[in-house]
């Protein structure tokens, strides 16, 4: 055994040193001969002579080399060598088969993987932190009244949770880490360029409880966190964006919010933090300066290392070893019970008592279900793409070899071994698949980049091994399939058939027809699933798009400001004050107003509890009288585009000293004041303290996103309410609005030269990004749509195509009897409207099934929606009509007399 | 099967070669093919190429290494050496041989009593 091992491995060697072991052994021969002939001339033979009696002595040398160089190295590479030179020569006879096998492919194939790809680094890729099934994300369902929070509630803490679970749960490590600000990121500068960087908050076991590396200097410990160091960790991919990989970075200054934190490691290769779908930048340890609040709040709202209710900080844990999750749960449960009640009122009986989870630790923690089962969906439909696309090119495959079982019988008949045609086929599928799969690749990974950009996630998602490697299993497997399906078909022409005339050989297929109509079946019925999918989601997102939004979003240029140096209450109204009244000078400007909340962004302020004139409003329990609402600047409405319906809109003249005011909307008039007419109406909160004049009511228009309904809502102006570290500013202009955006860059520098421009964009677009999975979906499932579409009228064009051309003899047959030409057409395109009608009929309850699934995803829109159905059924009848007119065509120019002849 | 007798004549080439390589130290191709003409004194007669498929097969194996040198003629030529796997495989071999051939030799001394 070994020695055959031994032997395999000197023939592979041997392959790649080909034609210097030949040039050896012709020199080892020569000199042989030579000394032959030597040693016979000292023997007393002429020179001559010699020379001759040496080669006979020796042998034949030409077939000696032969022989040498064919034990020398492996037979076996030269044989697949040969029949990859005659299968790519079979290919190229026939490119246009090649080219529409090789697409269909590509495109089964790189659809595939792409989505594939996004779900698993979304739903299935694990943290790259060591031992990560130690490793949770920590969860819960509520915190208790009193506590205030981010709005991530799920997944926000209070600083004395964080502590308590640390210091008494058991736990091996308990990691903290709170976003920089509400975006993610913060205002950074490596040298004199400010920018924004992404980046969190962390404790001092962050990097080593974890077990993340660095590729140079070192994470954060313990105290760093407890002396709250100006030390950062920077991720590898700005390492490399912005210090060139440069190994002196480590002792660099990196100004974060115009404070200097010292670089003192890179983070490893592939971390990108531990906040899904924004990859950080860098990482600084717990900081207990006013300017570095949690999520970059005002400090004057309190400082989440002494605010006991701020749940502002989310935590991963890492259980002990030989502790079960349920253990460590159990007992980490214990606890949160405890701390969770720290700065509010303690617990009374019959509150409800809020569960800690343990989550995997997944690149991304727990999506948005939506998002999931978008990804699911896609999934689906695109697994039906491609089973269309391979069943279509088996059936090409299959036309194809059927048409060459003259060649395999000539082949058979010439003493060609059934192996070797199994080989060759095989051989020819490989190639086929090859050739597809790595276009497939190709698109693949531009797609998956597309993906990405369209769903808004900026952390990696291009495929990894796992991804590879399912794509090479899926490839394996369809390189079989294509290889073996023909392989039936080649194998019955046994070498008789060489004798036998093509007529016959049609009659002999009519098994396989009934085979190739339940594919076509099969196809039609998977290809209705998808158009009516498409149908549905596209109505979806044109719903979405239609529904009026109350306001003129076009116009409109917003980007958010955060001042560096106003930092207190008092300065940061007259930061902003004075912004306004310094961008109303710009020309072109129409009008400028200011906000908390972008509309169209998602952010809203919820609260509840209102007096109307010292009274339940309406009837209501004053407590249950719920609302949203949100800060904003003087010509808010008019900058905005909302109708005011009764009253005014906000102006410079409400100041802080001016009494307080606010506007409603006509939701909030009418459900707490019974009527449109509010203002005047004062609203105090529950205690009746904290008066304020309702000055105006606005109609109801969208705020946090277009499928919301609407809801009772207030806004406030900025000047009259508490600190403000961050508003957006709204610039109404004539024109297009990015085109005014360097001419506010450049005021916005000579205001603060280290203040960069939050998120720049117009506000048409927060809209458009506000639906954009809808938007996502929709499309992607139209691509997929036509894609079936495509594919099922190629394979249906192939399949017809080759049956009209085997069929030509019978037609002329029947011509000959008298059949006439619309007769003959008819008869191929009943023959495709009759497979169609099968294919609807079994794809309409598989796309009612399908479109139950989907509700969920629905805008406006039902599952059995009409209109979907009947574009999905006329979609696939026209595109069978267009498939078989051309076969049908030639079929009724079938010229009976030569059809006849060539028999 | 008619690949069987060029089996027995390969393998006891191969033998042969290997014994000659192990008696004798390093030795080109030619000198080999010398050996064995003075040894089998005109009774084997070979096409002197064959030893060569003989020394490919038995590198590819491993059983020899080879090396290019100087002849004593001042040729350059390849010379070719046992290994250590060879020589275990000559031992186990000569063991074969001998075995079979003390086979051999009873069975025909009994048909030549009889």
């Amino acid at each position: 055994m070994s020695d055959r091992a031994l032997t395999f491995a000197a023939k592979l060697k041997a392959l790649f040193t080909q034609r210097r072991a030949d040039t050896a052994f012709d020199e080892e021969m020569t000199t042989h001969l030579e000394m032959l002939a030597e040693k016979y001339e000292r023997e007393g033979m002429s020179h001559k002579e010699a020379a001759r009696a040496a080669r006979r002595q020796f042998g034949n040398t030409t077939l000696l080399k032969q022989r040498q160089r064919e034990s020398r190295t492996t037979m076996f590479f030269t044989n697949v060598w040969r029949d990859v030179r005659y299968g790519a020569r079979q290919l190229a006879k026939t490119p246009v088969f090649t080219i529409v096998c090789v697409l269909t492919l590509a495109l089964g194939v790189g659809a595939n993987t792409a989505v594939f790809s996004v779900m698993h680094a979304v739903l299935m890729k694990m943290l790259p932190v060591q031992d990560a099934s130690h490793v949770f994300y920590l969860h819960t369902t509520g915190w208790p009244d009193g506590g205030s929070q981010t709005g991530d509630s799920n997944t926000s803490f209070s600083y004395t949770i964080y502590r308590q679970l640390r210091d008494q749960s058991g736990l091996q490590e308990v990691m903290a880490f709170i976003p920089m600000s509400f975006s993610g990121k913060a205002p950074v500068r490596v040298g004199g360029v400010p920018e924004e960087a992404a980046g969190d908050m962390v404790s001092g076991n962050y990097f080593h409880g974890l077990g993340v590396g660095t590729e140079l200097g070192r994470g954060f410990v313990q105290k760093d966190e407890e002396d709250h160091t100006p030390v950062t960790v920077i991720s590898e991919r700005f390492w490399s964006t912005h210090y060139a990989r440069s190994r002196d970075v480590v002792g660099k200054t990196l100004f974060i919010k115009s404070v200097p934190f010292t670089i003192v490691g890179v983070a490893a290769k592939g971390f990108e933090g531990t906040e899904g779908r924004l990859p950080l930048d860098f990482w600084i340890p717990l900081q207990s300066r006013p300017e570095f609040n949690a999520w970059g709040n005002p400090a004057e709202y309190g400082m989440y290392l002494t605010k006991l209710n701020f749940w502002c900080m989310k935590l991963m844990v890492r259980t002990a070893p030989g502790v079960s999750q349920q253990q460590a749960l159990a007992r980490a449960q214990t606890v949160f019970d405890q701390a969770a009640y720290a700065g509010v009122r303690p617990k009374r009986a019959g509150d409800e008592t809020y569960k800690i989870s343990f989550m995997d630790a997944k690149q991304f923690d727990t999506q948005d279900d939506s998002f999931a089962r978008m990804l699911k969906t896609l999934m689906v439909m695109v697994v039906l793409v491609l089973l269309i696309a391979m069943s279509n090119v088996v059936m090409l495959l299959m036309a194809r070899n059927s048409s060459r079982q003259r060649e395999f019988s000539v082949r058979l008949a010439l003493g060609a071994g059934r192996r070797e045609i199994a080989r060759q086929l095989l051989t020819e599928s490989l190639l086929l698949v090859t050739l597809g799969g790595a276009t497939a690749w190709v698109l693949a990974l531009g797609a998956t980049r597309a993906l990405g950009t369209w769903s808004k996630i900026q952390s990696n998602l291009q495929p990894d091994g796992t991804v590879l490697l399912l794509t090479l299993g899926v490839l394996f497997l369809l390189a079989l399939v294509f290889g073996l399906a023909p392989l039936r078909a080649a194998m019955s022409s046994g070498p008789e058939m060489v004798l036998r005339s093509s007529a016959t050989v049609s009659q002999s297929s009519f098994q396989k027809v009934r085979a190739g109509n339940a594919i076509i079946v099969a196809q039609i019925a998977m290809c209705v699933v998808l158009l009516v999918g498409a149908g549905l989601l596209q109505g979806t997102l044109r719903n979405l798009l239609n529904t009026p939004l109350g306001q003129k979003p076009q116009g409109l240029l917003v980007f958010g400001v955060h001042p560096q140096h106003a930092h207190t209450k008092d300065e940061s109204i007259a930061f902003f004050v004075a912004l306004q009244q310094r961008l109303r000078t710009i020309p072109g400007v129409e009008s400028v107003s200011l906000v908390s909340n972008r509309p169209g962004s998602g952010w809203s302020n919820n609260n509840a509890g209102i007096l109307v004139d010292g009274h339940k409003p309406n009837g209501i329990e004053p407590d249950q009288a719920e609302f949203r609402g949100n800060i904003v600047g003087a010509d808010y409405f008019r900058t905005m585009g909302v109708q005011v319906l009764q009253g005014r809109d906000f102006s410079d003249a409400d100041t802080a000293s001016a009494p307080k005011s606010l506007i409603v909307n006509e939701t909030f008039a009418k459900k707490y004041l019974g009527s449109l007419n509010a203002v005047g109406h004062v609203l105090t909160d529950p205690k009746g303290t904290d008066p304020s004049l309702i000055i105006g009511v606005v109609k109801d228009h969208k705020y946090t996103s277009i499928t919301e309904e609407a809801k009772p809502m207030i806004w406030t102006a900025f000047a009259q309410g508490g600190p403000q570290n961050e508003l957006n500013v709204e610039i109404r202009v004539t024109g297009d609005p990015m085109a005014m955006l360097p001419t506010v860059r450049k005021v916005i520098a000579q205001i603060d030269p280290d203040m960069p421009l939050l998120d720049p964009t117009t506000q048409s677009a927060v809209f458009e990004e506000s639906i954009s999975q809808q938007a996502l979906f929709a499309r992607l499932a139209g691509c997929f749509g036509i894609l079936a579409v495509v594919l099922i009228a190629t394979g249906l064009y192939g399949t017809l195509a080759y049956r009209v051309s085997r069929r030509s003899a019978e037609i002329g047959v029947r011509m000959a009897l008298g059949a006439q030409r619309s007769q003959v057409v008819w008869m191929v395109l009943r023959g495709s409207l009759l497979l169609c009608a099968a294919g609807v009929v079994l794809g309409i309850p598989l796309a009612i099934a399908a479109g139950r699934g989907l509700e969920s995803s629905l805008y406006g829109m039902k599952a059995l929606d009409a209109a979907s159905y009947a574009f999905a059924v006329v979609g696939v009848a026209i595109v069978a009509l267009l498939a078989s007119a051309i076969p049908a065509g030639r079929a009724a120019s079938v010229n009976p007399t030569r059809a006849l002849r060539l028999e | 099967m008619p690949a069987d007798k060029s089996e027995v004549l390969q393998g006891t080439l191969d033998l042969m070669i290997l014994k000659t390589l192990q008696a004798l130290g390093p030795q080109h191709g030619f000198g080999i093919a010398r050996r064995i003409e003075q040894l089998s004194e005109d009774v084997l007669t070979l096409n002197e190429g064959t030893v060569y498929t003989s020394l490919l097969r038995l590198q590819q194996k491993s059983w020899i290494a080879s090396e290019w040198g100087t002849s004593d003629n001042n040729r350059r030529a390849r010379f070719y050496s046992i290994t250590k796997r060879g020589l275990k495989q000559l031992a186990v071999e000569t063991e074969n041989w001998e075995r079979i051939a003390a086979v051999i030799g009873r069975v025909l001394a009994l048909e030549a009593k009889a």
